[in-house]
């Protein structure tokens, strides 16, 4: 959050860029701009100010929240006119990066004002972790230094292609440090297929639980034929765990979490010595525990890295159809989701995660959660 | 109860540290009034006739005895040994000074509460039924729900500078308790056919000035969507409501001058858009914790039938002041804050401090504060009846006149508030005096008596049976006469009946309104149902019979 | 006749512009012609950065509150006429002073 003095520098007002299809414009509007108006306008434009008549009227705080959570706008906003440095908290929470205020502001007034508080309630357009997250998906080995350059990056890389959070990812934050985790499922070919076109070189882990299906096995080496995956490494579970906790085999029936622990979470602790990142494919829609997902995030010790954090079902499929990528054969049967067989049906109602743990009441495995959460204990190798 | 975490507290203590910055920076001149006001007024300091005023939050009207006794000793450290319970759930404190409130605040974190938003232009104080959690004709315990509305209308970035205030209730019960239906947004929790929870809403009523009983428009919103819907109704309120008009800026202007149905798509239209992106749904896990924080109420030890002894005034105190609970053997006990004769509301430090000892000793360790500015005791054992009463009647709690005619709601009116035009608390202490005297009181049964000093309507007298509103006529205060406004279930804006009194005739044309209703009625009858039928004519008659 | 009233910054109690400052005895205020009420005022107001809060005119006869304001004033002067304030000496609301 920056503090313009003088009013910042001028941008063209809304009225005069009727009609005209200027691109990369600086454009200030008022804060009670009909919010299509404004969008039509943020399609173009790399700088938006919305003006406050009066510090009273917070129509603008709604204008600027949608055009960063509805119309997408990643360029800079501003906010100009008559604001009050008590106001400039909530300006920050709602997408604005600068303020140009009418009245003067001493620089004590700025930072109380900025740092007003470290507690949110709301899930807002600066990304900040609310307590309603913060208590549902605790991670209090997190230290300041993790969460200040989470902030940084999620900042930096808000709006950006999904193929430059990976290039980004792969050659300048985590080089030779990251590796690409897949299940080799319904869309994992897009993650894939990402990662292949910034370099086929970046590790492929996958968890080889034992149960899967033999349509998955089959799918996993058609996508590393096609797309080239040089360096796909696959990870089991330990022979000795599994043969004491689950002599029979039939665990996923009698404790799916114990299950999920022995053949995803505890494998998967073991094989990642030596990343500090992951790149996964989550996308906010699949879940509702992941509709916050953040670009980057911080999970037991390791950065996890969502390039697709906010791509909708239907940029899935585009990117399938553009692509030509190969689909895995049990989508066509009707599957969704795919894990593995016993814990996997076909769905009916169209959530894109629906025919997992049918009948249970359970949404994720655990590999997402913090391991220390997780159900099942993680046991260290050595 | 609910108790913070160390994001809640942190949170509180902030705002304690940012409003003590805000004061220097007001009495260094660094802020003007213009520009204090509006901040002063989100941390609930008005500046009334006489001095500042502190509005205190009472979240849903919830209190431990730990809370109680701190609010007791503000009264005493820093005002004048009083404080007054308001008809949303807040305690005022009338006489503080600017520069100890942010002390006074401190105090107040110190026991998990605060004067966040308790006024201004933004989301007040959550309300609810005073009885939840304890109530026979509960469908579920509503305060959960009214804590997640609480932290998640706390500092909301959007919604601070709204057209006008707003404010939430929400009931679970069968009977509302809460009058959701004259709030900017009512919720009544249900179940549909599933047996899921989830709730009705209606948003866009109102008090004041143009007085709105809310419409439905959604009958059934599942929980976890609770916050997207809200978001949807603010959202569209914040782009829309009027802001030319202050008089005519609150959302039910809103939705009468759309109508309900273009609201309803406006608001359907958001949601969609909004629920789409999921993060405002609410994780289960974060339900179940906020309502493990409000257990089942206790067992009582015994559910054996209680030997009362014979004396009169407990049994008629029990008539009145006892109200019935889930549990066999518990009662809920209405602790009257309407002596006869006395200052509807106010309580002292020292009757503070009792009623935190009593709710220590036999309450469970809960106070409720009501709608009609009283204390309850939600959970008390019917063994434990008698010697509650004893103890209240020692500090002067123990009027046995809870919702009757005498249970008189009043705003401070112009004794304190600098919008008043007329006094409402000597006129409630009259009526109260003189109802008392006439012997009407058993016989008349349930009649809601309210007053406001002027048409912003604090003391609610849009929804009472008999409402008592006052005006200033070219320096001299008149009270006009409303009748047939209900908070209820059937809920109704009174109608005003003809031209204002002088306060002097006030109490006995309101006699001859409940002699006119005894003679009137048939067996059984409530006043508002008598009304009803027979229409105000006969009403407005014995008001001016004298005239 | 005029007075300037108001109320102090730092505890909101009421009082009176005395043409040099403010006092919270009302026979300390200054008694101002009609006309030249505004321009003490704009006098008065000055204070208002860091003493006294939206310092405002009332009508008065002598040294007490008169007009249409009087009832309001009177109250402002002299505290509420309910009986509250007897609290302060400790008694129960609805006992007898």
């Amino acid at each position: 959050m920056r503090l313009l003095e003088n009013g910042g520098d001028p941008a063209t007002p809304l009225e005069s860029l009727a009609g005209t299809n200027q691109s990369d414009v600086v454009v200030e509007m008022p804060g009670d701009t009909p919010f299509e108006t404004a969008a039509d306008i943020a399609a173009r434009a790399s700088r938006i100010d919305i003006r406050f008549p009066k510090f009273r009227d917070g129509r603008g705080f709604s204008l600027g929240a949608m055009l960063r959570e509805r119309a997408g706008f990643t360029g800079e906003m501003r906010a100009v006119g008559d604001v009050l440095p008590d106001q400039v908290f909530f300006l920050k929470r709602v997408g604005f990066d600068a303020v140009a205020p009418e009245a003067d502001i001493n620089d004590e007034e700025w930072s109380q004002a900025v740092n007003a508080f470290t507690v949110v309630y709301q899930p807002a357009a600066d990304g900040e972790e609310t307590a309603i997250r913060k208590r549902t998906a605790p991670h209090g080995d997190q230290d300041r230094e993790v969460q200040d350059r989470l902030k940084k990056l999620n900042e930096r890389y808000r709006g950006a292609s999904a193929q430059d959070i990976i290039k980004a990812a792969w050659t300048e934050l985590f080089p030779g440090r990251l590796a690409v985790m897949s299940s080799f499922g319904a869309e994992a070919a897009v993650s894939l297929h990402l990662a292949a076109s910034v370099d086929p070189n970046i590790p492929v882990l996958f968890l080889d639980t034992e149960r899967h299906f033999a349509q998955t096995e089959q799918y996993r080496q058609t996508l590393t034929d096609k797309l080239g995956l040089k360096d796909v490494r696959i990870i089991k579970p330990d022979a000795e765990e599994a043969a004491e906790e689950d002599a029979k085999g039939d665990l996923w029936r009698t404790d799916p979490d114990a299950c999920c622990a022995l053949r995803k979470v505890r494998p998967l602790a073991y094989a990642l010595d030596g990343y500090d990142a992951l790149i996964t494919g989550r996308k906010r829609f699949q879940a509702s525990t992941r509709m916050r997902l953040p670009i980057f995030e911080y999970l037991d010790g390791r950065y996890r890295v969502n390039p697709m954090a906010d791509w909708a079902p239907e940029q899935v499929q585009a990117y399938f159809k553009e692509h030509d990528l190969p689909t895995h054969p049990l989508v066509d049967l009707g599957y969704n989701s795919i894990g593995c067989w016993p814990c996997t049906q076909p769905s009916s109602d169209g959530g894109v995660r629906s025919g997992r743990w049918a009948g249970r009441d359970k949404t994720e495995c655990g590999i997402h959660f913090s391991f220390g959460d997780a159900p099942g204990k993680v046991r260290r190798a050595g | 109860m609910y108790q913070y975490d160390e994001y809640d507290a942190t949170l509180v203590r902030e705002r304690v540290e940012q409003f003590r910055h805000q004061v220097d920076r007001r009495l260094t001149g660094r802020l003007t009034e213009d520009q204090f006001k509006p901040l002063r007024l989100m941390n609930g300091v008005y500046l009334q006739l006489h001095a500042y005023m502190l509005r205190v939050a009472i979240p849903y009207g919830v209190l431990s005895g730990k809370q109680m006794r701190t609010l007791g000793h503000i009264a005493r450290r820093y005002d004048r040994n009083y404080g007054h319970f308001t008809t949303r759930q807040n305690i005022q404190y009338n006489w503080p000074a600017l520069v100890d409130i942010p002390d006074i605040l401190g105090q107040l974190a110190d026991v998990e509460m605060h004067a966040i938003q308790t006024s201004g232009n933004c989301i007040r104080n959550v309300t609810s039924d005073p009885y939840a959690g304890a109530a026979a004709d509960e469908i579920e315990d509503p305060r959960p729900w009214c804590e997640i509305i609480r932290q998640w209308s706390t500092f909301h970035p959007e919604f601070s500078f709204l057209p006008r205030k707003f404010k939430i209730a929400v009931t679970g019960a069968a009977e509302d308790r809460a009058a959701i239906r004259a709030h900017d947004i009512g919720l009544k929790v249900v179940k549909n056919d599933a047996g899921e929870t989830g709730f009705a809403v209606f948003p866009g009523g109102g008090q004041g000035r143009t007085p709105r009983i809310a419409p439905l428009i959604r009958e059934f919103l599942p929980v976890q969507e609770l916050l997207a819907y809200l978001t949807a109704i603010l959202r569209v309120y914040n782009l829309h409501g009027r802001r030319d008009n202050m008089y005519k800026a609150r959302i039910k202007i809103l939705v009468e001058s759309l109508g309900a149905d273009e609201f309803r798509r406006q608001v359907e239209e958001e949601y969609e858009k909004i629920a789409a992106d999921g993060s405002l749904a609410l994780p289960d896990e974060e339900i179940e914790r906020i309502r493990g924080f409000f257990p089942p109420p206790p067992q009582a030890e015994s559910a054996e039938p209680v030997q009362f002894s014979d004396d009169a005034d407990f049994a008629l105190w029990r008539k009145h002041n006892v109200r019935p609970h889930k549990v066999a053997g518990l009662k809920s006990v209405v602790i009257s804050l309407k002596p006869i004769g006395g200052t509807p509301g106010d309580a002292t430090s020292e009757q503070m401090e009792a009623v935190a000892d009593l709710a220590e000793q036999y309450g469970f360790d809960e106070v409720r504060v009501t709608m009609e500015q009283n204390l309850i005791l939600p959970h008390v054992r019917e063994a434990d009846l008698e010697a509650v009463w004893r103890a209240l009647a020692d500090i002067g709690f123990a009027t046995p006149n809870a919702y009757t005619a005498t249970d008189i709601v009043a705003c401070p009116g112009l004794d304190y508030c600098s919008l008043a035009n007329a006094r409402s608390i000597p006129i409630s202490q009259e009526i109260s005096t003189r109802l008392d005297k006439s012997g009407l009181i058993e016989d008349v049964g349930d009649v809601t008596i309210k007053i406001s000093g002027c048409i912003n309507a604090c003391g609610h007298h849009h929804i009472a049976h008999i409402g008592v509103l006052g005006v200033d006529k070219k320096g001299e205060e008149f009270y006009q006469i409303t009748l047939g406004g209900s908070h209820s279930d059937d809920a109704d804006i009174g109608s005003i009946v003809g031209k204002g009194l002088p306060g002097e005739d006030v109490p006995a044309a309101i006699e001859r309104i409940l002699r006119a209703y005894l003679a009137t009625r048939s067996d059984g009858e409530r006043f508002l149902d008598t009304l009803r039928r027979v229409g105000e004519e006969p009403f407005k008659e014995a008001i001016y019979e004298a005239a | 006749m005029k007075m300037i009233s108001s109320n102090k910054l730092t505890d909101g109690r009421v009082i009176f512009w005395t043409g040099a400052g403010w006092s919270a005895d009302m026979k300390d205020g200054k008694v101002l012609e009609d006309d030249a009420a505004d321009a003490e005022l704009e006098a008065a107001l000055k204070d208002e950065a860091t003493e006294v809060v939206g310092p405002y005119l009332i009508a008065v006869d002598g040294h007490d509150p008169a007009g249409r304001e009087r009832l309001r004033e009177t109250i402002r002067l002299t505290g509420p006429t309910t009986g509250s304030t007897k609290y302060v000496h400790g008694i129960k609301p609805g006992t007898e002073a």
